[in-house]
């Protein structure tokens, strides 16, 4: 006696064999199999793909992190042109202490002074953003410095003039000294370099969360330094008028104990600056929030390509389905044939369903390639993210066995119900 | 007394409610007879072979093949019968295009579920009797007429069934080949098969030890040779226009 996998293998063999008889036209069949389930892949690499672009952000900005900024009020009304005019807003040392001490879902706050500056070393001026930052703050967005240290207590407590800077400002200098010990001078007072961060700039969705200039270079320093040394005014100088804005902290960044305290906290920091704030002079960054609307976002996409890629399987089944027909009616004399030799209704159901599905799981394969190439293409052409994953095989095989079995049961139906008399007798 | 191979009992066959193709044969045949079935165009001789073929089911009356009943059999029972029990040989040889003269001879034992190397075999075995081991990887529209019906007569014989029907195996040869193919026919019989065979071509027929006559849905005459006139209806002469 033989299995019934032999037999499933020998028939699927003879479905194969059938196939390669007709290339063309089985290449015609297996077209829409392989739009649709290329499309599939594609989608399935670029939708991975944006997950994980999402998911390295947050991981960026700290999933349980809570970015406070300080935004200039829009709707402040201009005084009139040619008196001095202070201008007060953001959050303030108060906000900053209330929050720390009485919110008991934060576990840290650090504060930070952003104050724009010129840097200038041997004669070239560049536009910085520097940064006062508490020690801990560069752990916190994993920032690594590659050569030189960081800061410590030590830097912090002396209000020491050290500055931690990216590698492309040092490039940008066109110094061929040794950056680390370099004095750079920033906004006229000179401070010594003595680290230089491991990455590249900060990507744009990091800048624009954290409220950093897109075209300056960011400098890091400590957080006391800057109070010492710029404060917390910022002059503007227009022509004919002076314009003095007082910010206390441009920016607080608040870790929540877990994530899933970050939506309360955040929630209770906004009722609490609302509360204090008469004018909408803050603006919370909640980099959770940001994956939800991603993810919001991706789900619609989806669902929408989930929706193309069904349609073209379903064009392609029924393409499947059409040549079946044809190649039923074309081999009825082999139908009436096997059923004299013996064949049970049962087995030419199973055979014209194999070699459907054989179609199906040939044109899933091709439909698979031609979803790597599409994903070579996308990547290359877009500057959209995709991810191949090798359970992707599985996929096109399961989905175009399916949509031969689906699309076959038909055809292979009406072939089992031939009457053999009739069909033997067929020319 | 043994057992008939073929016993027909009353065997009517009706088409909706006017067509009557058959109406009351009744035949017997017992073991290693050849018998040969003649009759004009609509006597019902096609649908004789279907019925003893299993592939049709009489209207009326009973059918017993080696003893059974399959004359109530569904249609699952009568492919295993068809696969096991009956042997069929073509007019027009009705090989499978696609497959190689070994995968044709291996298509019954294929639903037979014998396993692979049995096949080839047993198909190799058959293919050497009817003297075509030389051709057996090639397909049929690379053989000539002859060598088709001999292949076709091979693949008859692979389940080893106990009946053997042709439905005129030499109508559409060349003389020479036909003669070749009835040889074999003559061969197979002394070897002590059963056999069912349909010819319009009375030399034929007058060569063959038993002949049943068909006219009009029942049976005419049935002739052993040397012996006589056996048929139901005497008043009917033997002279019925066979063409």
């Amino acid at each position: 006696m033989i299995t019934l996998l032999d037999r499933i293998a020998e028939v699927f063999i003879l479905g194969l064999k059938s196939l390669l008889r007709n290339k063309l036209r089985s290449l015609l069949t297996m077209l829409g199999m392989i739009f649709g389930v290329g499309s599939v892949i594609a989608m399935l690499s670029v939708g991975a793909g944006a997950r994980y672009e999402i998911l390295s952000r947050i991981q960026e900005l700290g999933i349980c992190n809570i970015i406070v900024n300080s935004v200039a009020p829009p709707d402040e009304i201009k005084h009139s042109d040619n008196v001095d005019w202070m201008n007060r807003y953001g959050i303030t040392f108060q906000d900053a202490d209330y929050i720390e001490s009485t919110f008991p879902t934060v576990s840290r706050l650090l504060r930070v002074n952003l104050v724009k500056k010129r840097v200038w070393h041997q004669g070239t001026g560049l536009e910085a953003s520097v940064l006062g930052v508490e020690p801990e703050h560069l752990d916190m967005f994993r920032l690594r410095v590659g050569r030189g240290r960081v800061f410590n207590r030590i830097d912090a407590d002396s209000a020491a003039k050290v500055c931690i800077v990216r590698r492309a400002l040092i490039q940008q200098m066109k110094s061929i000294e040794d950056p680390i010990g370099m004095t750079l001078h920033i906004g006229g007072f000179p401070f010594q370099v003595i680290g230089v961060l491991q990455k590249e700039r900060f990507r744009s969705h990091m800048r624009k969360a954290l409220a950093i200039d897109d075209r300056a270079h960011e400098i890091y320093i400590p957080y006391e330094t800057s109070m010492r040394v710029f404060g917390t005014f910022t002059y503007v100088r227009r022509t004919g008028s002076r314009e003095v804005s007082e910010v206390e902290l441009d920016q607080i960044v608040v870790r929540a104990a877990s994530s899933d305290l970050v939506f309360s906290t955040s929630q209770m920091i906004a009722s609490m600056l609302e509360h204090f704030h008469d004018r909408r002079d803050f603006e919370i960054v909640v980099p959770l929030e940001l994956l939800r609307q991603s993810e919001e976002t991706q789900k619609v996409f989806n669902i929408v390509m989930v929706l193309i890629a069904s349609i073209s399987l379903v064009v392609g089944g029924i393409g499947i389905a059409n040549i079946m027909l044809a190649t039923i009616t074309e081999r009825t004399k082999e139908i009436g044939i096997r059923r004299a030799l013996g064949a049970q209704r049962k087995d030419i159901l199973f055979q014209f369903l194999t070699e459907t599905v054989a179609i199906a799981v040939v044109g899933g394969v091709l439909g698979l390639l031609f979803g790597l190439i599409a994903i070579w293409g996308i990547v290359e052409y877009t500057d959209w993210k995709a991810m191949i994953e090798p359970h992707y095989i599985g996929i096109s095989l399961l989905i175009s066995c399916s949509v031969g079995m689906i699309f076959g049961i038909f055809p292979a139906r009406r072939a089992a119900r031939m009457d053999p008399i009739t069909a033997l007798r067929y020319e | 007394m043994k057992t008939p191979i073929v016993d027909l009992e009353g065997i009517e066959k009706s088409y909706g409610a006017g067509l009557k193709v058959l109406s009351g044969v009744d035949f017997e045949l017992e073991a290693g007879e050849f018998v040969g079935v003649v009759g004009a165009s609509g006597s019902g001789k096609t649908t004789l072979m279907n019925i003893l073929g299993c592939l049709d089911k009489p209207t009326r009356g009973r059918y017993m093949l080696e003893g059974h009943d399959v004359s109530t059999l569904d249609d699952n029972r009568l492919s295993r019968i068809r696969n096991s029990r009956i042997g069929f040989v073509f007019q027009s040889f009705n090989l499978i295009p696609e497959l190689t003269v070994l995968e044709n001879l291996e298509v019954p034992l294929f639903y037979h579920k014998i396993p692979r190397r049995t096949r080839k075999q047993r198909s190799l075995e058959l293919l050497a009797a009817v003297g075509l081991s030389e051709r057996v990887t090639h397909y049929p529209n690379q053989l000539s007429g002859g060598e088709c019906q001999r292949v076709a007569i091979a693949r008859s014989l692979v389940n080893d069934p106990a009946l053997l029907l042709a439905d005129e195996p030499t109508g559409n040869l060349d003389s020479r080949s036909g003669h070749e193919v009835l040889e074999l026919f003559h061969k197979m019989h002394l070897s002590g098969r059963t056999i069912v065979m349909v010819t319009h071509n009375l030399d034929i027929a007058s060569e063959l030890p038993r002949v049943v006559e068909m006219c009009d849905g029942s049976i005419l005459t049935d002739r052993r040779r040397g012996q006589a006139d056996a048929g139901p209806d005497e008043g009917t002469s033997a002279e019925m226009e066979v063409s």
